[in-house]
């Protein structure tokens, strides 16, 4: 076991500060420190996108992602889509309830995620566009129709009320 | 059972469905994407403890010795778990056939890579690893045995000692005159094909909770458990406590596909919360744990099969040979795998023998567990790949040869030669959809085009049946004895009129809750949104199985219809005598009021009655409690005891499909891309659409995957050499085709609102489906592939041998 580090790091727009191992993936202090508990962890190597998050914007997989190199950084989880003050899911959680873009619903936060990053840089995505961007997340139920659909839902959607 | 249920949407007491039969947004999905439904991973007691698993590197070795001392002092470490205290604490798993269940950690000998063999519980999962790097096994390196055909040689090492020998069971069914048939048959194909392993792979890992409390003597196991109740009474068998002292709370699961729920996980946690003085024990288990020993690998067999034709192309007969690799244990139910295909065995034709000489072996590869559809998608690969091959022999389209053969409508109820009755269909209908769908005719053209063109295109059309509405009474002849699978539903009504459900499972991805919620919304005229559906412990829960066997759709329509009615007639009594005495028959249910016949304005609402019942005693007609609760068990009618040769009434209800699939096989590579892909199928009522759908969509995401991607490999050691999702290749967005659909719809006659099983879905079709179009699209050059996954190095090498490769 080495030193704890003080990391500090900003999720969902308010600051945490905590002594953590060096060893700690993000998606675990994320879960089990912040109890954040939206971010699922899949396969721990890297496969499966279930445990998706943005960091400073970017998607990246926590599991694969130490805490401590997250000081300083940005991050926003499944937890931080909602609208907080009325609580209204997102336009992107909307649409995969409304196009049934989830069954067990264990991989969804990781698709949301992706699909945040993914309609940020590109409001019209083509099938093929979107196909490349969620090419990195698993699904085991869906057969991914049902996600295709969802994300281009809620890219309609988001143009029509201008953006995300 | 009382009165009889609704058998079709129309007669529920609503005047205009509002739920059932629509596509309605799913009750489960709000929390979901919020990332708040209580994953078990989400789970955290006071005081809890971390389990993390030491495991056999070896397939089969003799443990000498387990030397957990340094463990044991580590800082953080507050129990090992040794063979020892197993030994001492538990029993085998109650295994099905009888006596090959192993214990939660191996006693005296390691079976197969990945087997527990000692196990930390710590303050945290980092500090319980740690520790399992300090515990020390001696192991006795064994020789082992890698393959189910290396399991039947003379001189092989036998696995089980108290046995003697490595086979579990064989057995030869033999149904008609099977002889005969291919006697007088004027054509025979035969063909040998290797399904090799591949498996479930839920995104969500199995993980538990479990608590021993010390003073009662009991256990509290919470956990991503996908038949709480079933899971309960092994733990009590396997943990030497009564029944009634273990809870299982079941939370929601990050999707099953089979055997969710760890029985090696929950015991060894049990056993750690017990001797670390009763704390709780969390286990997660991890992919790479998942993908070595978790309840991931199933199907792992060797088939030799022969159909038997008449000229004009009439199928008389069919004969399988299986050779079964169940792994090291037969504790994850994987035997009843081999007895499935007896519910459909014919598929959907009319063939009047059929034989299947069974033999199961055990080997040092991990042990077998279920697979969505358990059993059925191999066997109908290989049924349908014979029709292709027979098509081919007489140069029929093997549309039209299938067509000749089905089962026609007129037909239903119609029993198979393996026993099973199928309750209705019409599988022309269904071909008719798909082939216009496809534009049939069309794609031939294309095809023939592509194939002048050097191109190697293919196209198949395949069908299937799917057993809907499991029976124990299935899987006799491999030891699970009983008839019926009781599900139960508990709906209570409140003293303002909010419905609640309770079931005895939890979610797991098909929607179920939602379908509840749909039917008893439509039952009592209420909003679905104000329906809530639970569920309870396995000490509070109505006796139940849950999630398995493409049942609980029609199960728990059954159980809510059922409670609903015992409700209504309680209501009406209590309107009946609120109304002055009139009799109970002049009081009726419709639209949410309970109202006069001869005077529909007069009534009351369901809040009304509820409220009259809770509330003032005073009003209720002798001998009424105050109870607006009613409780309905149900199980599929008319089932009834296996004969000698396994013929029984099992499953209720027969859905089928037809797939038509083009594919292109890639000369330089040996890899297939689907081009084109058409569904049409029948499950009866759809009792949710979106819910359907989206099975059948998942469905030929796995069907592909085993057809193209997915395998356990291991060497011939039985060595796993596939430990992660980089070697274990799940389909992705860019190999799962979109496939078009369209469905026919044959209600049941004899389940509630005609819905039929329909869960597991394409993957009966779709691995045949796409081998045989590989198979059409190879037919020029002469060669067939009959193992999957059809991996572009399989089929790379034929067209190696065919002189073909680019």
């Amino acid at each position: 076991m080495t030193a704890k580090q003080h990391t500090t790091v900003t999720v969902n727009g308010r600051v945490y500060q905590r002594d953590v191992e060096p060893r700690l993936t993000l998606a675990d202090f994320l879960r089990h420190e912040l109890h954040l508990g939206g971010t699922h962890v899949g396969c721990e190597h890297g496969v499966c996108g279930a445990c998706t998050v943005l960091i400073n914007g970017r998607a990246a997989h926590s599991c694969l992602t130490l805490a401590v190199q997250a000081d300083g950084a940005e991050v926003t989880t499944v937890e931080g889509l909602k609208n907080r003050e009325t609580g209204q899911l997102h336009p992107i959680q909307q649409a995969f309830v409304d196009a049934h873009g989830l069954q067990c619903g264990f991989c969804t936060p990781g698709f949301l995620m992706t699909t945040l990053e993914l309609l940020r840089d590109n409001p019209e995505p083509s099938d093929e566009e979107i196909k490349e961007a969620l090419g990195g997340n698993l699904c085991r139920c869906t057969g991914y129709e049902s996600i295709m659909a969802s994300v281009q839902l809620a890219a309609r959607r988001l143009r029509e009320s201008g953006g995300v | 059972m009382a009165a009889e249920l609704p058998r079709l949407p129309e007669q529920l007491p609503t005047s205009k469905v509002r739920y059932v039969g629509k596509e309605v947004k799913r009750v489960e999905d709000p929390a979901l994407v919020s990332g708040t439904t209580e994953f078990i991973d989400n789970l955290t007691l006071p005081n809890m403890l971390h389990c993390a698993i030491l495991r056999s590197p070896h397939p089969h070795a003799r443990i000498v010795k387990v030397d957990a001392s340094a463990a044991e002092a580590m800082e953080g470490v507050v129990a090992v778990l040794t063979p020892e205290d197993v030994k001492r604490w538990a029993n085998a798993v109650v295994t099905s056939p009888p006596g090959w269940g192993t214990h939660c950690l191996a006693i005296d000998k390691a079976l197969f890579v990945g087997e527990p063999v000692a196990a930390v519980a710590a303050t945290s999962r980092h500090l319980a690893e740690d520790a399992c790097e300090l515990i020390e096994v001696e192991y006795e390196i064994l020789p082992s045995v890698g393959t189910a055909t290396a399991a039947l040689e003379a001189d092989a090492p036998v696995l089980w000692e108290e046995h003697g020998t490595n086979i579990i069971q064989q057995r030869t069914y033999s149904w008609g005159e099977v002889d005969r048939v291919f006697a007088e048959a004027d054509h025979v194909v035969t063909n040998s094909f290797r399904w090799n392993r591949c498996g479930a792979n839920p995104t969500e890992t199995f993980g538990c909770v479990c608590q021993w409390d010390l003073t009662d003597n009991s256990l509290t196991c919470h956990g991503a458990y996908q038949v709480p109740g079933f899971w309960g009474l092994a733990r009590s068998m396997s943990l030497n406590l009564p029944a009634n002292k273990v809870k299982v709370i079941s939370h929601p699961q990050g999707g099953a596909f089979g055997g969710k729920g760890g029985a090696r996980g929950t015991d060894i946690a049990a056993l750690l919360s017990r001797k670390a003085g009763g704390l709780p024990v969390k286990y997660i288990e991890d992919r790479m744990e998942y993908l070595l020993a978790g309840a991931s690998q199933s199907w792992d067999r060797h088939y030799d099969a022969s159909l038997a034709l008449k000229a004009d192309g009439t199928i008389t007969g069919f004969k399988v040979k299986l050779l079964d690799d169940q792994g090291a244990t037969t504790e994850t139910y994987a035997t009843i795998s081999v007895a499935k295909p007896l519910a459909a065995f014919t598929g959907n034709y009319r063939i009047e023998a059929a034989q299947y000489d069974t033999t199961l072996v055990v080997t040092n590869r991990a042990p077998a567990a279920p697979y969505r559809g358990y059993g059925p998608p191999p066997h109908f690969l290989v049924l349908e790949n014979l029709v292709d091959m027979a098509a081919r022999k007489l140069a029929m389209d093997p549309a039209e040869l299938r067509r000749i053969n089905y089962i026609r409508p007129e037909q239903f109820p119609y029993t198979i030669p393996s026993g099973n009755e199928y309750d209705s269909g019409n599988y022309e209908a269904v071909l008719d959809k798909v082939l216009r769908l496809a534009d049939y005719a069309a794609l031939r053209k294309e095809q023939a085009a592509a194939r002048a063109a050097g191109r190697l295109v293919g196209i198949s059309v395949a069908n299937t049946v799917e057993p809907g509405v499991f029976d124990w009474n299935a899987y006799a002849t491999v030891g699970v004895q009983g008839v019926g699978v009781p599900e139960g539903a508990r709906v209570s009504v409140d003293i303002l009129g909010n419905i609640t459900v309770v079931v005895g499972f939890n979610l797991q991805g098909q929607g179920q809750f939602t379908v509840a919620a749909q039917v008893v919304a439509d039952y009592f005229g209420a909003d679905m949104n104000s329906v809530k559906v639970t569920m309870a412990s396995t000490d509070l829960a109505p006796p139940h199985f849950g999630q398995g066997g493409s049942r609980l759709g029609v199960a728990i329509t059954g159980a809510v219809l059922g409670a609903c009615q015992k409700l209504e007639a309680d209501f009406r009594r209590l309107v009946a005598h609120l109304m002055g005495g009139v009799p109970v028959e002049q009081i009726e249910l419709m639209d949410g009021r309970f109202r006069m016949k001869a005077n529909p304005t007069v009534g009351m609402s369901l809040a009304e009655v509820a409220g009259v019942m809770l509330g003032r005693s005073d009003l209720l007609p002798p001998g009424m409690e105050p109870n607006p609760t009613a409780t309905s068990v149900w199980t599929a009618p008319g089932r009834n005891m296996p004969d000698d040769q396994g013929r029984c009434r099992s499953y209720l209800t027969a859905a089928n499909a037809a797939h038509v699939v083009m594919v292109e096989v890639d000369r330089q590579t040996g890899r297939t891309e689907i081009l084109k892909y058409f569904i049409v199928d029948d499950c009866g009522t759809r009792l949710n659409p979106a819910t359907v759908e989206g099975q059948i969509q998942g469905a030929v995401a796995q069907g592909v995957g085993a057809a193209l991607l997915e395998e356990y490999v291991y060497d011939a050691q039985a060595n796993p050499l596939v430990t992660t999702f980089v070697d274990y290749l799940m389909p992705t967005i860019h190999e799962v085709p979109i496939t078009q659909r369209d469905f026919v719809v044959t209600p049941s006659p004899v389940t509630p609102l005609g819905a039929k099983g329909c869960g597991e879905g394409a993957i009966h079709t779709t691995p045949a489906a796409v081998i045989c179009a590989i198979n059409d699209a190879l037919a020029p050059l002469g060669i067939e592939v009959t193992e999957t996954p059809a991996s572009p190095m399989r089929v790379w090498k034929l067209l190696q041998q065919a002189g073909a490769a680019g």
